[in-house]
């Protein structure tokens, strides 16, 4: 058995790698992303999979549903990290899984695989808890900004973690962006990972926090049209029954992590696509509570003022 | 998830654990308290509940069906805490939006044509404070005739405090929870987060009802509901309700010297000291009708 194979029985196992085992991983991962399309090509059949958030009890679920990698083949739409208790070892093991087997499993980036959101939202600490130093959080940054921003399943299906960008109207365009680099706070690069389609408005609209693009329907109608697409898959938005069809099925989100942050009692899916595009989405619920690592903790009651 | 309870210091309390599977809690000296835990709205609820409310817009995260219940058995008085109610609040006051630090560079873009800027408050303010009401046909006389329609109550300034010295006594803890009611992570911007946790001990209930808001690198806003109830023989229960409001931004926060790094503010017990206070007043529950 490789040291590769090793590796992943041990992820498998929710037990976290070597500091040394992390830095030599990321320089694979980081030879084989690199040369990765900023629209990468993925042919089906393939498994689309949406927000994880280090619920990796919960990700061994989606793999219990969905089947092992490389026997399926894999999409993820990114936020591998932050808000559950594992996002070190849900991100070595998909980074791990890309490493031996990069035709069968695609990750895209997310909003969250970010230096800066990492710091607030839980990795950063969660590294610097298991490791004792942020060595471990700065090799997974650095791959972050290696990842690709979007995929394309067999030139019909436009795949990304949040939405389109009023600067985008070609996937030519997404091409040329320069994407080594941290998420920016505005631009095309930011849109794809943090915008989200919007009932409300039709055209574009401003979040009212001042930053953040909303897209309604003749956006995404105009957009499939032009670059000849039959729908967008994206994920980023927690939706109570796993995944929610907008705009006359024009855009879909599937979102993959059940009873987010361990308490919305929300079922999550997976939508797997056969060889000739059809869709077959698949429901799950989160792991029971046998089956985690660590007994459910009870809450101390607590001599509040 | 149970909290183990001594049985004895339930026996000696003259308390017992309610028994029903989906409701948690116990009854003492004539009050039923209990909590009760859903999943979050399904989509169809939200949209109900977006007509309901006129607005288009819920947090991303809401409870419906989790509330804490405070039942006072001879008086019919019904205090209760639900995401509905205080949702209801959010829209009536619809503060004007907070705007993130991302903003003033986005002013700058290049704006698409026939962009719509949606202006709601998306922080979920709410200046809720719990509900009440005296429930009908619960207050029974000897006759069993129900004979308090006309009684009400209402919340009337007092000079009374809650008495925080007791409430620091280390007595025992016969019921504990805490019961979210809604949450949004303001797409990433931060948290907006409504709970009610309560204690019950021998001698009295004390409630926190506790709204956190912090848009990163913008502001914190703590808006904070203690209720307080000894127990005691009269008909009516003597129920105190503390409100304090806390808010400062970021900037003026590292004006005064303290830190403004975000992971200093994830927990708002530990900090809320450092944010000035905006208002703060005691109320007490009065009966009209009913003496």
């Amino acid at each position: 058995m490789s040291d590769l194979d090793r590796q992943i029985e041990q992820l498998k196992k929710c037990e976290p790698l070597k500091e040394s085992e992390v830095k030599a991983l990321c320089l694979k991962a980081m030879e084989i992303l690199v040369e990765e399309s900023n629209v990468q090509r993925v042919d089906a059949p393939v498994t689309i999979c949406g927000d994880i958030h280090g619920q990796f009890y919960d990700m061994k679920e989606l793999f219990k549903v969905g089947g092992d990698c490389p026997k399926t083949n894999y999409l993820f739409l990114g936020d591998f990290v932050d808000r559950g208790f594992y996002s070190v070892e849900t991100f070595l093991l998909l980074l791990a899984l890309k490493v031996r087997y990069p035709d069968r499993i695609t990750l895209i980036r997310g909003n969250h695989e970010s230096r800066q959101i990492t710091q607030v939202y839980g990795f950063y600490d969660e590294c610097l808890r298991k490791y004792g130093s942020v060595n471990v959080w700065r090799y997974c940054t650095d791959i972050f900004d290696y990842l690709s921003l979007s995929a394309l399943i067999e030139n019909r299906i436009f795949s990304v973690h949040g939405g389109l960008s009023p600067a985008i109207s070609t996937l030519d365009q997404i091409r040329t962006i320069d994407r080594k680099q941290e998420v920016p706070h505005d631009g095309a690069m930011c849109d794809l990972l943090w915008s989200d389609p919007e009932d409300i408005v039709d055209g574009w609209g401003l979040s009212p926090r001042g930053a953040g693009f909303l897209f309604g329907g003749s956006v995404v109608t105009s957009f499939n049209h032009s670059n000849n697409i039959d729908y967008i898959c994206r994920a980023h938005q927690l939706v109570m029954e796993g995944y929610k069809w907008m705009f006359n099925n024009q855009i879909v989100t599937v979102w993959s992590a059940p009873n987010y942050c361990y308490r919305c009692g929300n079922v999550a899916a997976i939508l797997e696509l056969d060889e000739n595009l059809n869709k077959r989405f698949r429901v799950f619920e989160a792991a029971p509570q046998e089956s985690r690592g660590t007994p459910a903790k009870k809450p101390a009651p607590d001599y509040f003022l | 998830m149970a909290v183990e309870v001594d049985e004895k210091d339930l026996k000696a309390a003259g308390a017992e654990l309610l028994s029903d599977s989906d409701r948690r809690g116990l009854r003492i000296h004539g009050w039923e308290i209990f909590s009760l835990k859903g999943s979050i709205l399904n989509s169809s609820t939200r949209l109900q509940w977006e007509e309901k409310l006129q607005t288009s817009h819920l947090p991303e995260m809401v409870f419906g069906d989790s509330s804490l219940v405070l039942k006072h058995e001879s008086s019919g008085t019904k205090i209760y805490f639900n995401a509905f109610d205080a949702l209801a609040g959010w829209k009536q006051e619809a503060l004007p939006p907070v705007e993130v630090p991302a903003a003033a560079k986005w002013k700058f873009r290049s704006k698409p044509s026939q962009q719509v800027i949606l202006d709601y408050d998306y922080t979920f303010t709410t200046p809720y404070c719990g509900s009440e009401t005296i429930e009908a046909g619960s207050n029974k006389n000897g006759s069993g005739n129900i004979s308090e329609t006309s009684s009400s109550i209402c919340w009337e300034d007092c000079d009374e405090q809650i008495d925080v010295v007791s409430l620091a006594s280390k007595e025992p803890i016969l019921f504990y929870d805490e019961v979210v009611l809604y949450e949004d992570e303001l797409a990433d911007n931060g948290v907006s987060l409504l709970t009610v946790k309560v204690r019950v001990m021998p001698s009295c209930w004390f409630l926190l009802l506790r709204f956190w808001l912090r848009v990163d690198g913008v502001l914190m806003r703590l808006r904070d509901t203690r209720m307080h109830c000894a127990f005691g023989d009269g008909t009516n229960p003597v129920i105190l309700r503390e409100s304090c409001w806390r808010e400062a931004t970021f900037q003026s926060i590292s004006a005064k010297g303290y830190p403004s790094d975000l992971a200093e503010y994830s927990d708002p017990s530990i900090i809320s000291e450092r944010l000035p206070v905006i208002t703060h007043k005691t109320l007490k529950l009065v009966f009209h009708g009913n003496l």
